[in-house]
């Protein structure tokens, strides 16, 4: 069960390169993104392993991408979007949006009320958890942004170089 | 009093450049905003801002309102590309600390315009190493996960392609969409791995709009409802691409 969750969260940190590559991040933070891949991944799937809801699971690993990525702009000076953006994408329900999507389409053709009351539970079930999930991950990343109520967090209190300078 | 080095054309025109670069890079409307009102109080001016998903209106003031210059401008729809809005970044706190004159903000937004993207081997490559891990995550076995890798890579380069080749920008996503799940989808026909479900679902996951999707949440949290709603369309569109590209899929092979 543990190395389960260490593989998953191993690949996460891959899923997150994947995709800075793509979006064409500077290469000095290309290993923090592995890192901050990673930790999402672990935090959410460990959640899961305590019978924490995926919705909870994914906004816990949101947030702490969140927090983290502002520690890691200024670690790297770059913009905290750079971080979190990437750390979240491993987090999307694409199962889920799958299952959803197979669902709508057998909606359309399905005679029998039996079987479309039996495809459309599971299909709203599907939806529900993707809708949620995605609306947890964007809320938790911004989370940190919303509790300091800094516009730039060059200004904010997690930046000590500035405050030893001031 | 400050005096004021630049003329109001110029501080103009150089914001504009920057913010529409911003918006095609991928930046929340906030950042925008913040960056180009920082930019401006480095060079002694005040700004007024529309920010929409095409076009950027501004108005920039001296202190005094003597001098004032407005102008509207379209913004590109391009690739996100991280390293640009880094780059601006660091510009817009060095004309702020250091006091960067209009001709060295140019000349550094035409280099970080000339830096290059990572090799495209490399990011075919990663990329497909990122499809295989959403298929691990999902509980993919190896077997599934190369089917996925190539999936990924396959369909990643049909992207560019068609991408290069001018199509709307949602047909590219479909086009993506069709070719990676039809090889999933043919690996599932010849029962290549234990759980092909898996590697057909996760196959087209590198097309997911995780930009526009976090950047609507972060601007509907911001009060930006407009360009929330707007992007949050903009991504809903791009996954319907990708769900009709399965769906095409799924029809032709009859799984």
């Amino acid at each position: 069960m543990l190395t389960e969750i260490l593989i998953k969260g191993f690949w996460a940190g891959f899923a997150a390169i994947g995709f800075a590559i793509l979006f064409n991040v500077p290469r000095r933070t290309l290993f923090p993104i592995w890192c901050i891949g990673a930790m999402g991944g672990l935090i959410k799937f460990t959640s899961m392993s305590c019978e924490i809801s995926v919705v909870f699971a994914s906004f816990f690993g949101a947030v702490v991408v969140g927090v983290v990525a502002i520690q890691l702009a200024h670690l790297k000076d770059s913009p905290p979007l750079i971080f979190s953006i990437p750390g979240v994408i491993p987090m999307i329900p694409g199962v889920f949006a799958y299952k959803f999507m197979l669902g709508m389409i057998a909606l359309t053709n399905i005679e029998n009320a039996d079987a479309y009351l039996q495809t459309l539970i599971e299909t709203v079930n599907n939806g529900a958890k993707m809708m949620f999930v995605l609306i947890a991950l964007g809320t938790g990343v911004a989370i940190p942004m919303l509790l300091s109520r800094k516009e730039s967090i060059k200004k904010s209190k997690f930046n000590k170089k500035k405050k030893a300078m001031a | 009093m400050k005096t004021l080095k630049e003329d109001a054309q110029s501080v103009g025109n150089i914001l504009l450049e920057i913010g529409s670069l911003l918006m095609s890079s991928g930046a929340n409307s906030n950042r925008i905003r913040v960056t180009m009102e920082r930019i401006a109080n480095g060079l002694g001016y005040k700004t007024e801002l529309l920010i929409t998903h095409r076009a950027l209106m501004l108005t920039v003031l001296d202190k005094d309102q003597q001098y004032f210059f407005s102008r509207l401008k379209r913004t590109s729809p391009h690739g996100v590309n991280f390293r640009m809005v880094s780059g601006i970044s660091h510009l817009s706190w060095n004309v702020l600390e250091q006091s960067w004159t209009v001709a060295q903000i140019s000349e550094e937004i035409s280099r970080l315009k000339a830096l290059p993207h990572y090799p495209r081997l490399i990011i075919l490559s990663t990329v497909g190493l990122a499809g295989s891990a959403f298929c691990r995550i999902a509980g993919g076995s190896y077997i599934e996960m190369l089917v996925t890798f190539v999936a990924t890579v396959i369909g990643l380069f049909i992207r560019q392609e068609a991408t290069k080749l001018k199509f709307n920008p949602y047909m590219c996503v479909y086009f993506a969409s069709v070719t990676a799940s039809l090889i999933a989808g043919l690996a599932e026909i010849y029962h290549i791995g234990a759980q092909p479900d898996k590697a057909f679902a996760t196959s087209v996951l590198f097309l997911v709009p995780g930009v526009p999707l976090i950047n609507s949440v972060t601007d509907l949290l911001e009060g930006n409802l407009q360009n929330g709603i707007i992007r949050a369309i903009n991504g809903l569109i791009i996954a319907f691409s990708i769900a009709m590209g399965l769906f095409t899929v799924r029809m032709i092979l009859h799984i």
